[in-house]
């Protein structure tokens, strides 16, 4: 079960890959697969128990996946050192301003449409 | 008779599977860590990240070396991104009804995400090449990556940006969308996969499923806009 759903997202990987280089060089293959799957999803109506499943199963290890590219940071010690304050500055700030801002403006759509529906 | 002590320690740091049972490891304590005090300024992923560095600097191993040797978890991650599609089409119809305000979120969020770091790096004086690396830091490290180096930056230092934003995303952004009121699990998953990505989905997922899927969503849509708009973008400025 596992090995046939993660055989599925290989798939639609690789099949993303061949359109990264065919056609779409701007978007990588994985991001690819991913709207691939999801029109497939869409198309067949339902998710099968093995895709599910095996999409479960890696998500849940997501944050353990990322560890490795993000030791790669050791690398680049010394460039980050040099503009260390303008940098950890402006994507300490901008990350601030514009999540606190991004969730309080769709907090705010969606209070309005749903007060919109309601019957008043 | 001695034995060769130091011979078997080099052949054991040596091992390909060496980078694997340190990140394991790190993982799994820390996890266990953060779960039994919930303290958030133990991401996840960021103590793995310095438990593993400070092990290869005492073992005096290069990130040539450990990259390879964990390239199968690496390779694993383009499959993880391909199954983000499944909690995305289960969310599917609550994520219909609300389009306009997803829409409207997006172009307003993304232009202020991607906007503020550049202004505000250019501010506090960073040179071109690091302002262009640091623009495409709300996007997941692999069209991160392929943006920067087209808009004249660097692709791995892109890479650390895009990590540092969703780590400071990841043990922040719940807390700083709780100060600002946000409450429904909608519009938090969409703040922190818009600005934070991968970290940000995967602190989203924590919260619930719905959480994640909005987050999962804003991700895939600011990578796509990014990878599209933000090389035009730039085109146009300069």
């Amino acid at each position: 079960m596992l090995l046939r759903g993660l055989t599925w997202l290989v798939l639609f990987q690789l099949v993303g890959t061949a359109l990264n280089h065919l056609f779409l060089s701007i978007l990588p293959g994985p991001i690819i697969g991913l709207v691939l799957l999801m029109i497939y999803l869409m198309i067949r109506g339902e998710v099968s128990e093995p895709i599910s499943l095996a999409a479960s199963s890696l998500l849940r290890y997501l944050p353990l996946l990322l560890v490795p590219p993000a030791v790669g940071v050791m690398v680049y010690a010394d460039q980050i050192a040099d503009d260390f304050w303008a940098i950890v500055g402006s994507l300490v700030l901008s990350l601030m301003i514009s999540l606190t801002f991004a969730g309080w403006l769709m907090q705010k759509l969606i209070d309005r449409q749903s007060s919109r529906r309601e019957p008043s | 008779m001695s034995l060769d002590w130091q011979g078997a320690w080099l052949s054991v740091i040596h091992h390909p599977l060496f980078g694997i049972a340190i990140t394991l490891g790190a993982y799994q304590i820390v996890l266990a860590g953060y779960e039994k005090t919930r303290w958030v300024f133990l991401q996840p992923v960021l103590v793995s990240m310095v438990v593993v560095i400070v092990v290869l600097v005492s073992c005096g191993l290069t990130y040539v070396e450990y990259r390879k040797s964990t390239d199968i978890l690496s390779i694993l991650l383009g499959p993880a991104t391909v199954a983000l599609a499944v909690p995305l089409y289960l969310n599917l119809r609550r994520i219909r009804q609300l389009f306009w305000p997803v829409l409207t979120t997006l172009v307003i969020g993304g232009v202020l995400a991607t906007g503020s770091c550049v202004a505000l790096g250019w501010l506090l004086g960073a040179d071109h090449m690091i302002l262009m690396t640091m623009a495409p830091k709300s996007v997941t490290s692999p069209i991160a990556m392929l943006v920067a180096e087209q808009i004249g930056g660097v692709a791995a230092l892109a890479a650390v940006f895009v990590l540092i934003t969703g780590v400071i995303g990841g043990i922040f952004g719940p807390g700083l969308l709780t100060l600002a009121g946000v409450q429904s699990p909608e519009a938090r998953g969409m703040a922190l996969g818009l600005t934070a990505h991968a970290v940000g989905t995967s602190a989203a997922l924590q919260e619930g499923d719905e959480c994640g899927a909005f987050a999962a969503l804003a991700m895939s849509l600011m990578g796509v806009a990014t990878a599209l708009f933000l090389p035009l973008a730039v085109s146009l400025v300069a």
